[in-house]
């Protein structure tokens, strides 16, 4: 070793042959790549229990031999795809549930129809969620459901389970929650009331495009997507790696349109008036507060948040009035908290330590 | 035997990410401030009105050359998707009434395992 310039010149040669197979490999493996689709996403075997519009109720076929007794329904966030938490077989939330003897259900949404334009929260918390619940009941047969959240899905649970406050919810679990929209510091710039005019917008384009739900995303890390192109072009080797790409960027990059009467009162009831923090907010004239939330409760965040940073989520779990309550930060960013490798080792054995024990 | 601090390939991907790291902060601050929301917010108002505009405009020219607009091809298959899901949600109350009925067969009707599942004991977390 030149110790003076720090250099290894022995291991040149080496690290030049292996460059260069690497680059051989990167030429095959990248004319496979546009040739080929990916691998099959969100393939846990399911029935739809419920569709109406947007909304569609899956219950996923139990894997294990006997079943906790209270049912868990999975909210998801209004603005992607439910199959973030179902990948493919090994990388799946669901798969994991089913596997440890959870019964699970989906609330999941597909993009609204231009009609759909006119759907308001009172539709998303006083008419779709009760309705799963319900379907969820008449199903399984039991009274009592567990509700998990993930990001706006948990705001949507959170106001369910404050106007629904005598239950049926057993359970409240929320992933990377927000209640605090000051702190979500650039969406608040972005949706600045003096500089945005919401009713301008929902005027025009009824339902709110997915393009624009998208770019708002990639605003916040605009440099990210370049450099995860570049990161996968010379990874483009590892299979495992692309596997990997493949899932999260179609995932990412299949954002749903949002019903524009709901993204009005999203903006200005949240955004601006920051009702949910205040403990002003109201959904079709029923307040709505958290502390009136009494159920178990339990909060993860993930400690590098830039969608939801920690700032936005952190108050959550003083504000719920249960008085069994438990907030777990973990390492990860907003959507690897939930899914991917790290997901398996560190949220999902947490929350099925602290669900299995409630579920009886 | 090749280290981080000696590694071309390495270094390169840690300038990429000192790189990325740099330029979203510096975009972040930047659009923190009042005028990018000014600025994003008159572009995003002026692209909505031009959008429509030309919505209205493309959908008369279609309906004069008696052809379907984009919206109404994707309330068509939005409607097709509507009725797929009636059906799903038939098939299910079927299923269900099958199996409530003692008639269930195949897998979409197969027996549901028993409610009696009881978490570990010790309450550990399991990995």
């Amino acid at each position: 070793m030149n110790a003076a310039a720090g250099l290894d010149f022995a291991g040149i040669p080496e690290r030049i042959q292996s460059e260069v197979q690497r680059a051989i490999q990167r030429s095959i493996k990248g004319v496979e790549y546009f040739s080929t689709s990916g691998p099959t996403l969100g393939s846990t075997p399911k029935d739809v229990l419920r569709s109406r519009g947007t909304m569609s109720l899956y219950h996923y076929r139990p894997m294990s031999d006997e079943i906790y007794r209270v049912p868990v329904l999975i909210v998801m966030a209004t603005t992607n795809r439910g199959y973030i938490l179902d990948l493919v077989p090994g990388q799946s939330f669901i798969e994991f549930l089913l596997r440890r003897g959870y019964d699970v259900y989906m609330l999941d949404w597909s993009a609204p129809r231009p009609e759909e334009k006119s759907l308001r929260m009172e539709d998303y918390v006083l008419d779709f969620i009760p309705d799963c619940v319900r379907r969820v009941q008449q199903d399984s047969g039991e009274q009592d459901v567990s509700v998990i959240g993930y990001c706006f899905g948990g705001v949507l649970s959170l106001l369910y389970g404050s106007i629904f406050q005598d239950g049926p919810m057993k359970n409240l679990i929320c992933f990377t929650t927000p209640i605090d929209f000051r702190e979500m510091k650039l969406f608040s710039n972005f949706s600045d009331r003096r500089y945005f005019d919401v009713d301008r917008l929902v005027d025009s384009v009824g339902n709110v495009p997915p393009e624009m739900i998208l770019s708002s995303f990639e605003m916040l890390r605009p440099a990210s997507r370049t450099v995860s192109q570049i990161q996968l072009w010379e990874n483009i080797w590892n299979d495992e790696f692309v596997k990997s790409y493949r899932m999260f960027d179609r995932w990412a990059t299949d954002t749903l349109p949002l019903a524009g009467e709901y993204f009005r009162t999203i903006t200005k009831d949240l955004m601006w008036d920051n009702k949910l923090f205040n403990d002003t907010m109201s959904v079709g004239g029923r307040a709505a507060k958290l502390e009136d939330i009494k159920v178990p409760f339990l909060h993860a965040v993930a400690e590098h948040d830039h969608i939801v940073p920690y700032e936005a989520a952190k108050h959550l779990i003083a504000k719920i009035g249960s008085q069994d309550k438990e907030e777990v930060m973990l390492k990860g960013g907003h959507v690897s908290l939930v899914a991917g490798a790290n997901a398996v080792k560190r949220l999902w054995p947490k929350l099925d330590s602290w669900l299995g024990k409630r579920s009886t | 035997m090749t280290d981080k601090i000696n590694d071309p390939v390495a270094m390169w991907q840690k300038m990429v990410g000192e790189m990325e790291k740099g330029f979203n902060t510096f975009a972040n601050q930047a659009m923190s401030s009042p005028e990018f929301s000014q600025a994003m917010n008159r572009a995003g108002g002026v692209a909505a009105g031009a959008q429509k505009q030309l919505g209205e405009l493309m959908e008369k020219y279609l309906v004069s050359m008696n052809l379907p607009s984009r919206d109404q091809v994707t309330g068509l298959a939005e409607r097709m998707q509507a009725i797929e899901g009636q059906i799903a949600e038939i098939k299910s109350m079927l299923s269900h009434m099958a199996e409530s009925s003692g008639l269930s067969q195949g897998s979409d009707t197969a027996v549901r395992p028993p409610r009696t599942k009881r978490p570990p004991s010790g309450g550990g977390e399991q990995t």
